[in-house]
């Protein structure tokens, strides 16, 4: 019964409140009735092409279903060797944490502390952050923290770089390969899978329809 | 003349988080995020010189001091991002040499030129190619993360040869300077207002 009254409200709800009766681009600041485009096209600003919206169906259970897998995945990528290196018959692997441990016993701390940042603690951040928004937008949970979580995602968002660690591993492979014999272990695996996770959650999470979902969840 | 309307000429502020737009000409706070909101970030101008002539500084160590020293069977050689390159070019590996290139050098160099060029742009009220100009932000806003290259392939590469006198990598003190770098030019762009650029031209 409560289901019910909630779907005929859901209508009411979109057109009552007058939330974003226009829209401004961010950035040539050019005022815009909002778009609204079909799911899967895109919205660009036409004066200076910003990519305004880019929604997606199921965009919510998608980010959850995609960021519940990334946190799944940072476990082993994590604690699983990535590569072992063979050289003059000493051996020794890798994982993502043993370059931060060696920088910081070389007292390079700064580095240390960045690269520990960037290739570990905020991928994780970034993925439970996206994982508690979605969850509590696809329950319908109104949340006081959901604002600030949706922030916070959005500043994190740049500073998380699995990618571009990614290419940091194919260059230091590239580097290696000549002199020394290298396997790749399980967690190398993983990281790529995180890695396409990852990518495939930035391509869903359309921020202008997770920032509407939250303010009606919120009015309500 | 054409007549443009942005949204603080009809007295409409956009949250920088939410885009939400609040009826306001002063500085406030969003109803919808409660994050604060004003028209313009005009007080990072200064912010954003001052992350630039930082980056500028610390550009010049990161390129004179070795990044990395390399150890094998008691021998040590130091390299600097560009004998890193050289070594990898020699080692006839120039795609890879290329994409170091690209990455630790060409990038920041551009960036922090690009983002000198934005200030002036907006501080003298330059009429410009605004179209172009946008588009560099955008270059620039995206292709800073991906200076990191050279900082994560030192750190594995650390992490994984780590062998006494046989063979030994360790980071040197250009890895900090150029850390330094990468994160004071993405949060110089970061900070500045691209709708800035927009502002003060005429057609």
């Amino acid at each position: 019964m409560a289901k019910t009254a909630l779907l005929f409200l859901w209508p009411c709800a979109f057109s009552l409140v007058p939330v974003y009766a226009f829209e401004a681009c961010p950035e040539c600041d050019l005022l815009l009735n909002p778009a609204e485009p079909e799911h899967g096209d895109k919205a660009h600003c036409p004066r200076c092409g910003y990519l305004l919206q880019r929604p997606h169906k199921h965009s919510i259970e998608r980010t959850l279903a995609l960021s519940l897998a990334g946190l799944i995945l940072i476990v082993p990528a994590n604690l699983l060797p990535m590569i072992a290196v063979k050289l003059l018959g000493n051996s020794q692997d890798g994982n993502l944490w043993s370059g931060v441990l060696a920088l910081f016993n070389e007292e390079m701390w700064a580095v240390a502390v960045l690269v520990m940042l960037s290739s570990v603690l905020l991928p994780l951040v970034n993925m439970g952050l996206a994982f508690v928004i979605s969850l509590h937008l696809f329950i319908k949970k109104p949340s006081n923290y959901l604002i600030f979580w949706m922030r916070w995602y959005q500043h994190l968002n740049e500073w998380a770089m699995i990618e571009v660690y990614a290419l940091g591993i194919i260059v230091a492979w590239v580097k290696l390969a000549d002199d020394a014999d290298i396997r790749f272990g399980f967690g190398l695996y993983a990281f790529v899978g995180l890695l396409i996770v990852n990518a495939m959650l930035a391509n869903e999470l359309d921020c202008y329809t997770f920032w509407q979902r939250i303010s009606q969840l919120s009015k309500k | 003349m054409k007549l443009i309307k942005t949204a603080l000429a009809q007295g409409f502020i956009r949250c920088h988080d939410c885009g939400y737009l609040i009826k306001s000409k002063v500085q406030c706070l969003c109803p919808v995020c409660k994050s604060s909101v004003s028209a313009r970030r005009h007080q990072n101008l200064h912010l954003t010189t001052a992350l630039i002539i930082s980056s500028f500084c610390l550009y010049i160590p990161a390129n004179i001091y070795p990044i990395m020293a390399v150890t094998e069977l008691g021998v040590t050689a130091r390299h600097t991002i560009a004998g890193g390159i050289m070594v990898l070019i020699q080692k006839d590996m120039v795609p890879i040499a290329i994409l170091v290139l690209v990455a630790s050098i060409l990038v920041p160099l551009m960036k922090l030129l690009g983002i000198t060029l934005l200030l002036l742009c907006v501080h003298y009220r330059w009429q410009v190619n605004v179209h172009l100009f946008t588009r560099m932000y955008r270059i620039i806003a995206f292709v800073g993360r991906w200076s990191m290259l050279d900082i994560f392939m030192i750190s594995i590469l650390v992490g994984l040869v780590n062998m006494g006198g046989v063979a030994n990598v360790i980071a040197g003190p250009a890895a900090t300077a150029f850390a330094a770098v990468v994160v004071l030019t993405m949060f110089a762009a970061k900070s500045f207002d691209p709708r800035l650029i927009w502002d003060h031209q005429l057609t």
